[in-house]
């Protein structure tokens, strides 16, 4: 499809649209608009304990700014999901946690995550340290070329732990709850890299879990599988959740409302409401956000 | 107005160039390629066919020629005749010791008659190359004269052949053997002792110049500080672990300076230690030149007990003696050119080939014997016969020690360029450089690792530095501190030029990483001056070189590896820059998401994904500079040389000897040889054997590669 038939297709759906009574996305206009919004945090969020905290966060590209102003509370031992449209910034917050963002040429914070309440972004902090307490999950499964026990093991090794018999029952007891333990227990030896993906995603979620992290970042971990294993990891990500805090990005308004205790939109790097998943998607206080679940906008 | 037309449905049919068509390309395409692979077929089967030929045995013919002559020999090529010039004939005749040229050019038309007798016989002979001729006589000959006939006529003399070449070879080899290593053993000895007595007698003489170790209370003073920084580094690290995470950049600095610090205080105790140089006084040198003179009287009678016995073994060798005639003047092959009255002796023949009476399978036998001669002695005569053994052993261990050289070099280079350093404008120029570094020829390496490698650094290595060159010790102390000084103030300022996490850097920080760099190169300077103009280095090799016989500051093969290692960087560097490159940067994501560092990452995430790849930079490598010749005519491959680089006595692998190697060997026998036309098929031989050689390293190479590649799938740690 060229660009000119995208374009009319698009003007066709705002044309249908408007036949519709008018709506006004009152938060969303604002953002556009570059105002500064105030997001509408449900209450529930502020009853609960924050294992990340972040406040008044904001983040450039070079001259590009990605996220503006984003305060919100993690809470833990559950599990929140981040959603929105695309470049909405939700991956962008999510790796600035473990400070991924790092690794970009030219990338500038201003504000502060806390962990558990000591700050990330402090001068002092060890990087490496931080990482190490906190498990992430990539968009693409991405198993290192080695052998499927090497892959689990991999943060231990990293830790200098040695002793076979350690690293074994590690292994074991992430691969059983990342529930892949039945498929590879016979060849764990052999190459991560023959698994199918749905299989390489949970082994990376058995690889985020080995070292027992306080939080588990996921972005968009089923964006790259088909339904079958979506559906294994959605029931892997409540069944883990029950140990860990997790924190999802993700584009699936269904998974979000499948997997999620809270649900946060996030539109052009900025707050817009934050609450219980089944709030929002049930009993949302703007319409944008009522608009945005059910597929009306974004 | 489209140029596309309506079919006459009305639809538009997009048309199809005539240019569109695929079908000259592919021919093309595919000639070109047909092209390369006959060219190199075309080479592969030329050098195959004259190589595999020259051991062949050639009918040996009787010629006689119209003026009544006649001679024996081999015809090795043939003219067709032209208008102004007749047809004519190579042969090869042998016998120089009679003063013969060993090739003689015939026209056809001087020929009366040709014919392939049955008796006459082609000796391969120690020196003197070939001789033609109709075998008489295997005789005794004792001390007095007397003659004792083994065999009489050529038929006999050629059935007894093997059983008496057999005794008299016996016995010149087991006097050989006596010769080489014994008497070259005690030889070596002697020159030991010699040496010993020279070191004593230099350091006694340098007893009151040389630098002297601390004095005792100094250097208590020094292991005393030492171990002050070893506790402040484990208090500093004690500290530092307190903090659950993130170090502070005081203390980070703290601690590398106190570990800078320990490890120069380490170094100074180590140079100043008071068991440094034991003093040479005069009964000191008076026991050793005493002793040494013992031991050399007991070695040189040995000496003389062996020789005495190689005298009797030679004389019983002298005694088997074997009369061939050659066909021109009559006359026998001589024991040598000044006694030509007296038949050469038994042991002197290397094979005798009676090449017109041999069946297919004993021409076979002979082809076999001289291809084992060939790889398995040493060469005669110039070079111009024998084999090529300390040839094919110089050439491996070059190219084993260059491989072994430039993997690690190139590799820690490109993992640097591509892990660690901005990618940017500096960058960029220096992968500019390294590909033109290909690009230099390789005569160019030659001349600067003789200047550098083998004049500069190893007259370093052997001699140390001059007393003139040298600065004062008190001096060099202060460099020595002003480094250490100048190595934590560039830790600090670069710890000082890295913005707070997600803060952009201002002019600060900017200002901060040019003084760290400038700081560093200070340092590089700094670390130069000390290491060539310390007083406390005389060098390894002292003795010798002041002798006249360096040990590395001469040409060498340490210094060749080294200088084709230099050749081969870019080759290495590059592949292995590629092969970096090409590991997804997922990977390394994942690793860092798992509180990797970079260095862990690098070590078991990024070199292993790339290890096939560098493996492969590391083979082309190898190939690259197993093919180089150019460079080793200045730095270390020397036409003769028998003894190897390598032996079972320590330290087993000499690096400083020069060695023979395969490429510089064609050259020598194909363009320097006296008689080349004996040569040519030598050069066939040789340049088929260096092919199989450098194909037989890359099999190896790429086999090891595989099973790496295999292995690294099972476990990549």
């Amino acid at each position: 499809m060229n660009r000119e038939d995208s374009q009319s297709m698009l003007n066709a759906v705002a044309t249908a649209r408007s036949r519709q009574p008018a709506v006004r996305y009152e938060m969303i206009e604002a953002i556009r608009n570059g105002e500064k919004t105030k997001p509408v945090v449900h209450n529930e969020i502020h009853q609960q304990e924050a294992v990340i905290d972040i406040d008044q966060f904001a983040l450039w590209y070079s001259a590009a700014q990605a996220i503006h102003d984003v305060s919100m509370k993690i809470p833990r031992g559950a599990v929140t999901a981040l959603i929105g449209p695309s470049g909405c910034g939700k991956s962008t917050l999510l790796r600035s946690i473990n400070r991924m963002n790092d690794l970009v040429d030219g990338v500038r914070v201003e504000g502060e995550i806390h962990l558990n309440g000591s700050p990330i972004y402090a001068p002092s902090v060890d990087v490496i340290g931080l990482r190490k307490r906190l498990g992430m999950v990539f968009q693409k499964p991405n198993p290192f070329p080695m052998s499927i026990f090497e892959n689990v093991v991999y943060p231990l090794r990293i830790d200098g732990e040695r002793r076979k018999s350690v690293l074994a029952e590690a292994c074991e007891k992430s691969l059983r709850s990342a529930a892949i333990w039945d498929e590879v227990k016979d060849r764990l030896k052999e190459s991560a890299l023959g698994l199918s993906g749905g299989q390489q995603q949970r082994l990376c979620i058995a690889r985020a879990v080995v070292a027992d992290p306080e939080v588990l970042l996921l972005d968009e971990p089923c964006s790259a599988l088909d339904p079958v294993a979506t559906i294994k990891i959605e029931e892997l990500i409540t069944e883990i959740s029950s140990r860990y805090t997790v924190l999802i990005v993700t584009h699936n308004m269904q998974q979000a409302a499948r997997v999620s205790d809270y649900t946060a939109l996030m539109y052009l790097g900025r707050l817009v409401e934050y609450g219980t998943t089944g709030m929002i998607f049930q009993n949302p206080k703007l319409l944008e956000t009522e608009h945005y679940v059910s597929g009306r906008f974004g | 107005m489209s140029i596309n037309k309506r079919n006459h449905h009305g639809v538009t049919v997009r048309r199809t160039l005539p240019s569109a068509g695929g079908e000259p390309m592919i021919w093309l395409t595919g000639g070109a390629l047909v092209l390369c692979i006959l060219m190199i077929i075309g080479l592969v089967s030329l050098v195959v066919y004259n190589g595999s030929r020259a051991f062949w045995p050639q009918p040996i013919s009787r010629v006689e020629l119209l003026d009544g002559s006649t001679f024996l020999g081999i015809r090795v090529d043939h003219e067709q005749g032209t208008e102004e010039s007749t047809a004519r004939s190579l042969y090869q005749v042998g016998n120089r010791d009679i003063g013969q040229e060993s090739f003689r050019w015939v026209d056809d038309s001087e020929v009366e008659s040709t014919s392939e007798p049955d008796d006459v016989v082609m000796l391969e002979r120690q020196s003197w190359g070939a001789w033609f001729g109709v075998p008489e006589r295997i005789m005794l000959r004792e001390e007095e004269g007397a003659e004792v006939v083994l065999a009489d006529g050529a038929e006999e003399a050629m059935a007894a052949f093997d059983e008496y070449h057999e005794q008299a070879i016996e016995k010149y080899e087991s006097a050989e053997h006596l010769r080489e290593k014994t008497l070259g053993e005690i030889n070596r000895r002697i020159e030991r002792q010699r040496v010993r007595v020279r070191g004593a007698e230099y350091a006694f003489e340098q007893k009151d110049k040389g630098s002297k170790p601390f004095p005792i209370a100094a250097w208590l003073g020094v292991v005393g500080m030492l171990g002050v920084c070893v506790g402040m580094y484990l208090m500093l690290s004690k500290r530092a672990s307190a903090y659950e995470i993130g170090v502070p950049a005081g203390l980070r600095v703290g601690r590398f300076g106190v570990l800078l610090i320990g490890v120069s205080l380490l170094i100074a105790a180590l140079i100043g230690s008071p068991w440094r140089g034991v003093s040479m006084d005069a009964d000191r040198l008076g026991g050793i030149r005493a002793d040494a003179a013992n031991q050399e009287r007991m070695l040189l009678v040995d000496y003389e007990r062996v020789l005495e016995e190689i005298h009797s073994i030679e004389a019983e060798d002298a005694k088997y003696r074997f009369v061939v005639i050659e066909q021109t003047g009559g006359r026998f092959a001589p024991v040598s050119q000044t006694q030509s009255d007296e038949p050469m002796r038994m042991s002197q023949v290397v094979r005798m080939v009676p090449a017109n009476r041999l069946g297919f399978g004993d021409k076979l036998g002979v082809y076999f014997s001289r291809w084992w001669e060939y790889l398995s002695t040493g060469p005669r005569e110039a070079n111009t016969e024998g084999g090529v053994y300390p040839v094919i052993v110089g050439t491996v261990l070059l190219t084993l020690m260059l491989t072994i050289f430039v993997t690690p070099l190139g590799v820690i280079a490109a993992l640097y360029l591509r892990e660690y350093a901005k990618q940017g404008l500096v960058t960029s120029l220096i992968r500019i450089a390294v590909n033109n570094l290909a690009g230099v020829p390789s005569i160019v390496y030659g001349v600067f690792g003789l200047g550098f490698f083998c004049y500069t650094l190893g007259q370093y290595v052997d001699t140390g530095v001059s007393k003139e060159s040298s600065i004062e010790p008190s001096q060099w102390w202060m460099v020595y501190a002003s480094t250490t000084a100048a190595g934590i103030l560039g830790y600090a300022t670069g710890v000082l030029a890295k913005p707070n996490p997600g803060k952009a850097p201002v002019a600060f920080h900017r200002w901060m990483k040019r003084c760290s760099l400038l700081v560093w190169g200070g340092v590089v300077v700094l670390v130069a001056v000390l290491i060539f103009r310390t007083p406390y280095f005389e060098g390894f090799f002292a003795v010798r070189a002041m002798d006249g016989s360096p040990t590395f500051g001469a040409r060498g093969l340490l210094w060749a590896s080294l200088t084709l290692a230099l050749l081969t960087l870019p080759v290495v560097i590059v592949a292995t820059e590629e092969a970096i490159a090409a590991v997804p940067n997922s990977m390394r994501e994942g690793s860092y998401g798992c509180g990797a560092s970079k260095w862990q990452t690098m070590r078991r995430v990024v070199i292993p994904g790339a290890m096939p790849g560098i493996l492969t930079g590391a083979i082309l490598a190898m190939a690259r500079g197993a093919g180089e010749v150019a460079p080793l005519m200045l730095v270390g491959a020397v036409k003769l040389n028998e003894d190897l680089p390598i032996s079972s006595s320590a330290p087993y692998l000499h690096a400083d000897r020069s060695f023979m190697h395969l490429g510089f060997h064609i050259y020598d026998l194909g363009f320097q040889s006296p008689d080349s036309q004996a040569a040519r098929p030598l050069v066939w031989t040789t340049i088929l054997l260096f092919l199989s050689l450098i194909l037989a390293l890359n099999m190896i190479a790429i086999v090891v590669r595989a099973r790496i590649r295999a292995r690294m799938i099972e476990s990549a740690i």
